[in-house]
This record gives C-alpha cells, structure tokens and sequence, in this order.
C-alpha cells in the first residue's frame, strides 16, 4: 500500500478505536494490521502527569515512613487521616471528584450512594490530606469551602483547574510569603487557593498538601473560640495596620487550620464544615459547649464506628467532632 | 529474568526494605507493567489510576513484611493488584446492590509485559512525534484539535502519528528478537 494511503487508513482505524474500543477490528492488510496492534495498546497509555504525581506521592509516604516507623497511629481516628478534614457539601459530589482528579490528581477513597443515586459520603486523597464531601439534604445545604492547596507545580494547577471549569480568582504570581500562588474558584464554589512553595520542597516545612482555611468577619473572635474551645495553639496572626487578621494559622493536635478576615469585594465569608477527631469526644462536646458553641447533636454512636457530636460556632462553621470506635475501611 | 538482573532486583527489594526511601526505585521499574494489568481488566482510566496508586501504596506499607522466595517482585504486585481489583468490584457490587460489570479475566501476562514495554518506549519517542501520541491517546483528541493546538496542518499531524506508531513498531519488533 503506498504510503499516503497507510497514513490515512492507519488514522482512520485509531478514529473508530477511540470511538468504540470495544467494538474495534483488526484490519486484514498485514501492514496495516501490524500497526493497528500497537495502536490498540496505545489505547491505554497511562498519564505522564499521573506517573508524575504518584510517584511524587510515593516519595512523600516513604519519607514518612522512615520518619515514623517507631510510632504506633492512634487507635481513636482512621488510618490515612489526620485530626481535621474539611466536610464539603456540594450539589454534585460526582462532578467534584472528577474536577479534583482532573485537576489536582485526588484519588478516590470511598463514595457512598443513597438509593436514589445521591452521593452521601465520599473520601478523597490529594497527596498527603484527606477531603470529605457529600450531597448534604434537609438541614444541610451546600456549603462550599476555601482549601489552600500545595502542588508541585501552581501554575500547571491552575491551568488544569481552568480547563475543568474553575473562574479565576487570582491569576498565578510570586507571593510574599515564598509561594508561587494561583487562586481560582471551582464550578462548585468552593476557593483553592494552590501555591507551590519556592524554596526547599513545593510544601512549607510544617505543612500539608490541603489545608482548610476559614474566612469569618471577626476572625481575631473565633481565633479565640477555637483556642477556648479544641485548645488549639497559635502558630503566625499576620494582622493589617488597623489590627484586622489578614492571615493566621493554628494548630489542632497534628493540622494546621488557617483563618483570614472576610473584606467586601475581596473574599466572602466562608464558614465551613470540619470533620476533627479527638480522644475523648464527650469531653471534647462539653468543652465546646462551655467555650459558646452550641449543640446541633450530642455524642452518638453512628453506624459507620464513629462515636460523634455536632456543634455550631457562631461564625457558621459546623464541628463533627468524632472518636473512631471501630473503623469500618479496616474491619470487615 | 535473566540471572544478573533477578539479583539486582533482590538487592533493590532488601534496601528498600530496611529504607522505604528506596522503594521509589521500585516503583520506577514496575510502574508500566501495573498500570498495564490494571488498565486491562478495568478499562476505565479513573479506576485503573485509583487502582494503581492502591497498589503502589500498599506494597510501600506492606514491603516491610515482604519475602524473598525466588520470585520475580512483580509477581507479588500482580498479586496486590489482582486483589485490589477484587476488592473494588466487590465494594461496588454492595453500593449498587447487585454485581457490575465484571472485570475482565486474568490477561495473559506475557502480553501485559509487552504493552508495558511499549509504553516505555512512548517516552523514547522523538518529541513532535510523542506529543501527537499523547495528545491523541492519552486525551483522545481529534487530529483536527492537535492540529489547531500544535499550529500544524491536520496531515501533518496524521503523519506525524504514523512515524510514532510505526517507530513504536520498530522498537517493539527489536525488543523481541
């Protein structure tokens, strides 16, 4: 067959392939045939950025390993998390999973679905944190959250996120604070604010891949609370010359949390909902409730082996505060 | 395997199990073959991406306890995919409530270490040639919207196609002989 035409039925049989693998044919012309094999292998080439990504994942999990290999996890939270995971409630949670695979390389955990095909509970991973969502229901309406993000590279990040739908909040750029930082919205209007860190490693020393941040108007009142409340510790309170909390992180047990000033035109208010483990979460219930928060739920046992309770603060941010009692991922 | 090769790999599988900092070495050598089994039986891109992280992330947690009896390493990956994909049916099956598709049966291994190679060799490709593949395999593109994006004309770009495919082919055909 002369050269000009092998090119064309070549592509012609990749264009059915892709349409319809299963259905795909071997040609009967020997040389195209042997080409068209290859072709069909090809089929299932994997990623460059997932090979990318994993193996970057793997390298953060042997660190860890080598770091940790004395160290027994707690018994009272599930293997994988850590104290706080931010719970999304987003009108499709299916969507969502596949914009954070596409875009940030997630990789799912674990979707729950009701009978009437609602998403009730989902588990993701990106990198070294764990997100929680579901599609909420009576009571719980959608409540997107702002999550900053560390990937190996932001500016190849936001691309992604754009192209699977995100609206551009901040374009990519140097920021003071040692980071290369894009800031955009996803379809879902949750903010990811996604920063590669410039100097030794794309992650801070000290921090995580995810990391939720709450903006409140009063911030420098629910530092307070949640000092009160979880005894967290201050770890930075960046405040502007009027003494409003431009940035602050704490910490609660083993994650960070950061919280910033809501400001009319730059960032709304985004009270979110935290998923935090604790030892004991009777005593953490009663803690709470003497600091001001108020009582949604008291401690029960939940089906999945969680003994859980559900305060509200009056910033509008929910607290699940839970003790593994047995974990269902491990379990059979 | 060849006798010199089966002694590096058992030296490399000792190291990385006293320094999981090694086991990225690993994971460079058997990533291929994985993604190739996996993707196989599961024929979904999400799902054989989840799965092979699972695996990759359990043999890391796992290789501590891991055994040298003669076997080729992979063969205990295989085995951890095998019941990854097992498990994630099974998962489903009580999601749903009745059983899913099935994935497909237990591909013939010489043929998954074929395909791995190949896909090694994509990455060897002369780059105009590699990014035409990609953009049309990996992202399932048409030629017209590789040609728009590449600013090449759409013959070109089947051409373009045609050299990687048949160098592919070249190599492959090398590699066995």
């Amino acid at each position: 067959m002369p050269e000009h035409d092998l090119i064309e039925q070549l592509d012609d049989a990749v264009e059915a392939m892709l349409r319809a693998p299963d259905a795909a044919r071997v040609p009967d012309d020997r040389e195209l045939a042997a080409l068209w094999r290859v072709a069909a292998d090809l089929v299932d080439v994997p990623r460059p950025s997932f090979r990318t990504r994993l193996k970057s994942d793997i390298e953060r999990r042997a660190s860890m390993a080598t770091a940790t290999v004395t160290t027994a996890p707690p018994k009272w939270k599930p293997k994988g998390f850590r104290s706080l995971t931010p719970y999304l409630i987003v009108r499709d949670a299916d969507a969502m999973i596949t914009f954070m695979k596409d875009a940030f390389g997630a990789l799912e955990k674990g979707r729950a679905k009701a009978p009437d095909g609602r998403v009730m509970h989902a588990e993701v991973q990106i990198g070294d944190s764990m997100l929680e969502l579901g599609e909420g229901g009576e009571g719980y309406p959608p409540r997107p959250a702002a999550l900053h993000l560390y990937v190996d590279d932001a500016d190849s990040a936001y691309a992604r996120a754009v192209a699977a739908g995100a609206t551009t909040l901040f374009p990519p750029g140097d920021r003071p604070y040692g980071d290369r930082e894009a800031d955009v919205k996803d379809p879902f209007g949750n903010n990811w604010y996604i920063g590669t860190h410039k100097e030794g490693g794309p992650i801070p020393p000290g921090m995580n891949t995810l990391t939720l941040t709450l903006h409140a108007k009063g911030t420098d009142k629910l530092i307070g609370f949640v000092k009160d409340a979880f005894g967290a510790e201050e770890v930075e309170v960046t405040r502007s010359p009027d003494g409003t909390v431009v940035h602050a992180q704490l910490r609660l047990d083993d994650t960070l949390l950061e919280l910033g000033e809501a400001r009319a035109g730059v960032v709304d208010e985004m009270p979110a909902g935290i998923h935090y483990y604790v030892p004991d979460v009777d005593a953490a219930y009663a803690k709470a409730l003497a600091a001001g928060a108020t009582s949604v739920a008291p401690p029960e046992l939940k089906p999945y082996g969680e003994r859980m309770a559900h305060v509200n603060d009056a910033w509008g941010n929910q607290w699940f505060l839970a003790t593994l009692v047995k974990d269902p991922r491990t379990s059979a | 395997m060849a006798h010199e090769e089966a002694a590096d790999e058992r030296l490399l599988v000792e190291a990385a199990r006293t320094d999981p900092g090694r086991f990225a070495e690993l994971y460079e050598a058997h990533f291929e073959r994985i993604y190739a089994y996996v993707a196989r039986r599961v024929r979904d891109r999400h799902a054989a991406e989840d799965i092979t992280s699972e695996v990759f992330q359990q043999a890391l947690a796992n290789i501590s306890r891991y055994e040298w009896r003669g076997v080729p390493f992979s063969a205990w990956l295989y085995r951890i995919a095998a019941n990854a994909i097992a498990d994630r049916w099974k998962a489903q099956e009580r999601e749903r409530g009745t059983p899913g598709p099935e994935p497909s049966v237990e591909p013939d291994f010489a043929s998954v270490e074929q395909q791995a190679r190949l896909f090694r060799m994509v990455g060897l490709l002369p780059q105009e040639q590699r990014r035409v593949i990609e953009l049309r395999f990996v992202e399932q593109k048409s030629i017209r919207e590789i040609a728009r994006e590449l600013g090449k004309s759409e013959g070109a770009v089947k051409q373009l196609q045609f050299r990687g495919i048949e160098g592919l082919r070249a190599r492959m055909v090398e590699s066995n002989a």
